[in-house]
């Protein structure tokens, strides 16, 4: 029958008695013709491969994609690229290995898996070399990047592992396996942990300082907050260095703090394992799951009896956070804290677009923010929170199943929605494929994903 | 089971929503079609009532006349056809399903059609069973199109399927906040998407709630989709959608519909119960559950209630 229609078909249209039918029944199609298509094998990822996706300000250069200019005709919006309004594949990511990625103001760092020279590279502002020295030409360093290049650190051995970075506002601290931390850009108050010299220029320095060890032990952990850095031993212990006019490095004074001390207060007892700080308010995680927090407190994020808005020790919160459970990570931003349990709730403090609707601006105590905004619902009853991070005005969460859910300030995009409205609930970002980590900062963010395939 | 008396008793309760299974490769329309006659046919079995009689007057008319009833031929049955015939019921669905879907299917007979209405506009949640097959892809998605493409599926695991269908879950979620026409900068849309779903305003565009793997034999897998305003050829698409997310192709198999609203698989009867004592059985229980359950005919807020 199929070989009749298709002799029918053959004929000219001119030919008599042949008439063009408008049918729509479906021509059962011929099952040797299926027999003789190729078999596709499309390339399936490994298991370490990783992506990166950017968005927010792109003019900073700190997203690293660098669009070339378009011609008259083609492509004419890449004159224009100033912003990502969707999170963006970068393609950095698809020639290296990434294994961690920080996100300073303005520039990102991302350390990848390799035993050459070039472990760490960074894209954005370099005003202050806090993402090396690149210069086209000698003494005229390059103040902006727009793709990333590598950063170079004095290695002792190029078999060195990069385990952290973390990067402030302008500094980063680079942490590896058997070297310590290297810190570079600007050092005016100490956060690079060495001696401040009051005139010095970091524009096109290449200076890099790298701490070996703190006290005798190992440095495990590495966070840069605004203008201090906060380092954790092997054996739990916290120092600090930087700014300190809010209390932030926790060592009992408001001065400056040159080289690494250790903090003093109720966590000098206890393991510490993780420490948050975008801002100028510090959030420390113990073994057992319990809170600590020292730093800015002008909106109550780290509640003392008084009404003392600079905590320049560190202060055991576990009243605070009472009924809340074993709580497994922890953020604070520039004016509010964000911590997740156990049972994958969020909880929120602090003061800002918390997450608990446009009516609730200032919240004393942790609110909940209501477990279906992060998709826990009749269909998905297992949904939990795993992840948090904070930006200087908003918010990321990260849960079980890989998704990525933001809210808070939408300056320049951040939060990859595909507007620069503010959000005032969790809402997922759309990201195609699995969320592994993600880094916010002031005005951009990155997210470390792995293929669903 | 009730047994009817007489044909007009009968027909006056066939008033309201019936629940009936739709087999596949039969249309909505044939499904009407044959309920109707089926129906006619039972009714026009049942003890009829008598035949009218016509009076008769005759004789001279400048004598007393006679007067007597004779038998009516004009409504007898053989001359004026049947009692009951199709037109007499009217027939609509609560929501379409495919000519290849199957499952349940809510039908509204006579007074009932307001009530499918109603139904319709309260946008239930309805649950299908999406079969689907690996490694081909086919130009209309579903089996009985031309085979576009062959690929390999062996590195096709379960765990991918479930890494990928919950990400599609969670993207769909952000879709149902776009399509419930809420202000998002509002304290009522807060509100709202805490105590969980939102159901769309609108009945053009599909949102999916739910959707997972429950059974995964290379190259045969299922899919469980919860959704609203679905439509057959859109589940073929998320199938085919899925096949291109793992690295592989699928086309849809066969899509059955299990759930709508309250309504289970077990309520929907078979083909060989559309009979005129199931129907009428079948439309007690579906009233039952509609008087308990009256948020499915008026809800009041857009939170989903399941």
């Amino acid at each position: 029958m199929n070989a009749i229609k298709v002799i029918l078909r053959s004929r000219t249209p001119c030919a008599v008695g042949n008439r063009l039918y408008a049918t729509t029944k479906k021509k059962i199609s011929d099952p040797d013709e299926e027999e003789s298509l190729p078999i596709f094998q499309y390339p399936v990822s490994k298991s370490s491969d990783r992506r990166m996706y950017v968005w927010g300000l792109a003019e900073t250069g700190a997203l690293g994609l660098h669009m070339p200019r378009g011609k008259k005709s083609r492509k004419q919006y890449r004159n224009n690229f100033s912003m990502c309004w969707h999170p963006m594949r970068s393609s950095f990511a698809e020639r290296f290995d990434v294994t961690h990625v920080a996100a300073g103001y303005g520039f990102t760092v991302t350390s990848i898996k390799t035993s050459e020279q070039q472990k760490v590279f960074g894209t954005g502002i370099n005003t202050d070399s806090q993402i090396g020295y690149h210069a086209p030409r000698i003494g005229h360093p390059l103040e902006l990047l727009l793709s990333p290049s590598p950063i170079f650190l004095p290695y002792k051995s190029l078999e060195t592992r990069i385990i952290g970075l973390s990067a402030g506002r302008a500094h980063t601290a680079v942490l590896t396996d058997n070297e310590g931390v290297f810190t570079l850009g600007n050092n005016a108050y100490g956060q690079c942990g060495r001696k401040i010299h009051n005139n010095e220029e970091y524009r096109g320095s290449m200076a890099t300082h790298n701490i070996k060890k703190l006290g005798v032990e190992k440095i495990v952990n590495v966070c840069c907050g605004q203008d201090h850095t906060l380092f954790v031993t092997e054996g739990g212990k916290v120092y600090a260095c930087g700014w300190g006019a809010d209390g932030q490095t926790g060592l009992g004074t408001y001065e400056n703090q040159a080289i690494p001390a250790m903090v003093k207060g109720d966590i000098t007892s206890e393991k510490i394992v993780k420490v948050a700080s975008t801002g100028d308010c510090v959030l420390a995680l113990n073994e057992h799951g319990e809170l600590f927090g020292w730093g800015n407190s002008e909106y109550g994020q780290v509640p003392m009896a008084t009404t003392q808005q600079q905590v320049n020790m560190s202060y055991a919160l576990v009243s605070f956070t009472k009924g809340l459970g074993k709580i497994i990570d922890v953020a604070a931003g520039g004016s509010f804290c964000l911590i997740v349990n156990e049972a994958g709730d969020a909880f929120v403090w602090g003061y800002g677009l918390l997450g608990l609707g446009p009516n609730v601006q200032h919240s004393r105590t942790p609110k909940q923010i209501p477990a279906p905004l992060f998709g826990r619902n009749e269909f998905n009853p297992t949904s939990m929170v795993q992840k948090v991070a904070c930006g200087i005005g908003h918010l990321a969460a990260i849960t079980n199943s890989g998704d990525l859910y933001m809210w808070g300030r939408n300056r320049q995009g951040c939060l990859g929605l595909g507007h620069t409205k503010d959000q005032y609930f969790p809402l997922k970002v759309s990201i195609g494929a699995h969320v592994l980590d993600v880094a916010c900062s002031v005005d951009h963010s990155v997210a470390t994903c792995k293929p669903f395939i | 089971m009730v047994k009817f008396r007489s044909a007009a008793l009968a027909f006056k309760s066939l008033n309201g929503v019936i629940c009936v299974y739709k087999p596949s490769c039969v249309s909505v329309k044939q499904v009407q079609h044959t309920i109707r006659t089926n129906l006619c046919r039972d009714l026009n079995a049942l003890p009829d009532r008598p035949i009218e009689q016509r009076v008769e007057i005759i004789g001279p008319t400048n004598a007393p006349m006679e007067v007597k009833l004779v038998p009516n031929y004009a409504d007898n049955p053989l001359v004026c056809g049947p009692r009951y015939i199709k037109d007499d019921f009217r027939c609509r669905v609560a929501s379409h399903l495919g000519l290849f879907s199957s499952g349940v299917l809510l039908l509204g007979l006579n007074e009932g059609t307001t009530l499918t209405y109603q139904i319709h506009a309260g946008r239930p949640t309805r649950a299908y069973k999406v079969h689907g097959q690996l490694g081909k892809a086919t130009n209309t998605y579903f089996w009985n199109g031309k085979t576009v493409e062959r690929t390999t599926y062996n590195h096709v695991t379960r765990e991918k399927i479930d890494g990928v269908v919950a990400h599609i879950q969670a993207a769909h979620q952000r879709t149902m906040f776009e399509l419930s026409g809420l202000h998002m900068e509002s304290q009522t849309t807060y509100e709202l998407a805490s105590k969980g779903l939102i159901r769309p305003a609108e009945s053009k565009l599909p949102v999916v709630y739910g959707i997972k793997c429950v059974s995964f034999e290379p190259p045969n897998f299922t899919l469980e989709i919860q959704s609203v305003n679905e439509y057959d050829k859109y589940l073929w698409t998320l199938v085919h959608d899925l096949g291109i997310q793992l690295k592989s192709s699928a086309h849809c198999t066969g899509v059955q519909c299990i759930r709508q609203g309250k309504f289970e698989l077990e309520l929907a009867l078979l083909r060989k119960h559309w009979t005129l004592e199931h129907l009428t059985n079948n439309m007690k229980i579906c009233h039952k559950l509609l008087e308990d359950n009256l948020q499915l005919l008026k809800p009041e807020s857009a939170v989903m209630m399941q």
